[in-house]
């Protein structure tokens, strides 16, 4: 009886269904045909994006000109090496991420270790921690350009209660980017901090009592307990964050504009100034390119840190 | 190793009170199982012993020191948690090390504790592995090995075994009473399980709604039980109840059966006439010898052939009952059975507060 119902199991397991049967198809063939439409789908709202781009980078391509596209090679790149102006957009890229990411992440953390206290209402505090995130990033460099307005910002106002003279922030190239990187990390904790809140509550509240009875402190059981085991949620974090944080445009466009000069002034900003404003599409994609290939490239790093933790 | 005092133990959530004042002396070297059903709060006073719920009243005492202001880690106790609670991103040697490490001990002092205790439990292959690499009985094993690295005064088990299956929980039950022998030192054992508590405990402590029903040994506890409960929760097949009144120096069962009191142990002979009792029998103290002192007349419902022996479920006015009898032994359903019992071996409870009448 037994051996008889494995059998019509094990045949009824291998059959192909029959719609499959009827167009007589191979497994690899049926497996295709599955997973064409979302091939299909990714092919042209990502593969074809990023290959014309790559191709667009190769052209002089300029509306402005009125002239036809000319294929230049390199140029539009060899250009990019020369402009000073794309060295600091990069370099400030690149600062605003290892400024903000690692801020983010500190504050991210500490909002989550605070929300995953036993309150005894809960969703207060879970909602004081969506409304940064759920801002339009727009909106918040908007807010903050008020905060820090040297004549009504409420940043100079409480300066001025403790004493401290206030200050033209958006005039000092330091104090500006200061105030971005202050209204990033606002903005983008709240994202880390539901991530590693995620990742908190999945940490049985077990192991904090075998490591109460072992004899580990509550500073001992965050380093030897919850980092480790949140190693995984922050690092997805991490990820995202680090290619948002490349990708920045909104909050220093709506507080400064890039200004004073470039100094605040972002790669995506400059992108968009090009391609945008100027109308030059072959440059504005080879610095597309660069930024994508960043884009990249700390992905591919993050995820070689991921697969070496496993 | 050390003896364990609770006194007026007790613990409330707002008005609901989950023990109620529980009073137990554990001895230095004894090996006593909580047991109850669920939400009888024995793994909340082990909780409480352990430190990791606050006592709402009363005191707690290991040795000669009241913990109850101590924290767990200043408790001298290691407990086995149910899941276990194995640090999932540390190696089993880590596991077990993690307490000494916290306390200082050497890493030669360590090392060579881990190593006795990896052998003691057969798990010094595993050293190198993490938790997820292991199959629940070796968990089990490295969830013991970190308690015992310890050297704590007590062990506190928080039904370790029920996340394994029936035959590794046997292997395993056999393990912890072996490790008791060896290192003789104080556990508390909370299980659900009366099997577990019968085959581990020195002394069973039964719990129901929060307060203590019954302590005594094994054998104490199956023989005489205090209670009705204690009767029906202690024993596989569980104890047979059925209602009968005293008329006229005997105990009259519904179906007209009678057992005079003069034939049962003594202390159970003079319960006054017209009294109201439950009578508690055991599956195995149905006897089938060619002229038994007492007899009562059933129907037979349902036969169990079980290989070692035979269970029969038969009904006496109203309550269904079983027997346990040999397994040659197959009676036809529907038949009426004329079952021997042992007199000397019935128990008697009063109806009303179904406590035992001594």
């Amino acid at each position: 009886m037994t051996t008889s119902t494995l059998n019509i199991t094990d045949r009824m397991e291998k059959q192909p269904p029959a719609w499959s049967r009827l167009l007589d198809l191979s497994d690899k063939a049926l497996a295709v045909l599955l997973l064409a439409p979302a091939g299909l789908l990714l092919s042209l709202i990502i593969v074809y994006p990023v290959l014309r781009l790559v191709y667009t980078s190769f052209f002089s391509l300029s509306l402005t000109s009125g002239l036809p596209a000319e294929f230049v090679g390199l140029e539009n790149y060899q250009l990019m090496i020369e402009d000073p102006v794309f060295w600091e957009t990069t370099w400030n890229t690149v600062l605003i991420t290892l400024i903000t990411v690692p801020g983010a992440l500190v504050v991210g953390m500490a909002l989550a270790l605070l929300a995953n206290l036993p309150f005894r209402r809960q969703w207060p505090v879970r909602l004081s921690l969506l409304i940064p995130w759920a801002l339009p990033l727009s909106f918040a460099g908007l807010i903050f350009a008020w905060f820090f307005h040297s004549e009504y910002g409420v940043v100079n106002d409480v300066l001025a209660r403790f004493g401290i003279e206030g200050v033209i922030w958006f005039n000092s190239p330091s104090l500006a980017f200061a105030a971005i990187c202050l209204t990033i990390i606002w903005k983008t904790s709240s994202f880390m901090a539901l991530i590693i809140l995620a990742g908190l509550q999945t940490i049985p509240r077990s192991l904090y009592e075998a490591a109460d009875v072992d004899g580990a402190g509550r500073v001992r059981q965050f380093f030897e307990i919850t980092l480790p085991l949140l190693k995984p949620a922050i690092v997805v974090a991490l990820i995202f964050r680090t290619i948002t944080a490349l990708q920045t445009f909104d909050i220093p466009f709506m507080m400064t504009g890039g200004g004073p000069g470039t100094s605040t002034a972002t790669l995506a900003m400059y992108i968009h100034q090009n391609t945008v404003s100027f109308l030059d599409l072959g440059y504005g994609s080879a610095l597309a390119v660069v930024m994508f290939a960043l884009s990249m490239c700390v992905t591919v790093i993050y995820l070689r840190i991921i697969r070496t933790k496993e | 190793m050390a003896s364990v005092s609770l006194r007026k133990l007790e613990k409330s959530y707002g008005a609901l009170r989950i023990v109620k004042g529980i009073d137990l002396e554990i001895q230095d070297g004894e090996f006593v199982v909580f047991v109850g059903p669920s939400g009888c709060g024995k793994s909340t006073t082990l909780r409480m012993i352990a430190g990791l719920e606050t006592i709402s009243d009363g005191e707690i005492r290991i040795g000669e020191r009241a913990v109850n202001k101590l924290a767990p880690r200043e408790r001298d106790i290691a407990m086995v948690f149910q899941d276990y609670a194995l640090y999932p991103h540390k190696t089993v040697r880590e596991n077990m090390g993690f307490s000494l490490k916290v306390r200082g001990v050497s890493m030669k002092d360590a090392e060579s504790r881990i190593t006795e205790a990896a052998e003691m439990l057969g798990i010094g292959h595993l050293l190198d592995r993490r938790p997820g690499q292991l199959s629940g009985g070796q968990r089990q094993r490295v969830a013991m090995g970190r308690a015992i690295v310890r050297r704590p005064q007590v062990f506190l088990f928080d039904e370790p075994l029920s996340n394994l299956d029936a035959k590794l929980r046997g292997q395993v039950r056999t393990e912890i009473k072996r490790l008791h022998q060896q290192i003789g030192t104080t556990i508390i054992y909370v299980t659900h399980d009366q099997v577990e508590a019968m085959t581990l405990a020195d002394r069973i402590v039964i719990l129901r709604g929060g307060d203590i029903e019954q302590v005594g040994t094994p054998d104490e506890v199956y023989n005489h039980p205090q209670s009705v409960f204690v009767g029906g929760f202690v024993g596989s097949p569980a104890m047979n109840f059925a209602k009968a009144k005293v008329q006229d120096g005997a105990l009259a069962f519904a179906n007209g059966d009678r057992i005079p009191l003069s034939a049962l142990a003594a202390g159970k002979q003079r319960v006054e006439d017209g009294r109201e009792v439950i009578v508690g029998i055991r599956p195995e103290h149905f006897v089938t010898l060619a002229d038994p002192v007492m007899t009562l007349t059933a129907k037979v419902q349902v036969v169990e052939p079980l290989g070692s022996d035979t269970l029969v479920h038969f009904s006496i006015g109203g309550e269904t009952l079983t027997a346990r009898m040999p397994p040659e032994m197959r009676p036809e359903v529907g038949a009426d059975l004329h079952l021997g019992l042992d007199p000397t071996k019935v128990h008697l409870f009063d109806a009303a507060t179904e406590r035992v009448i001594a």
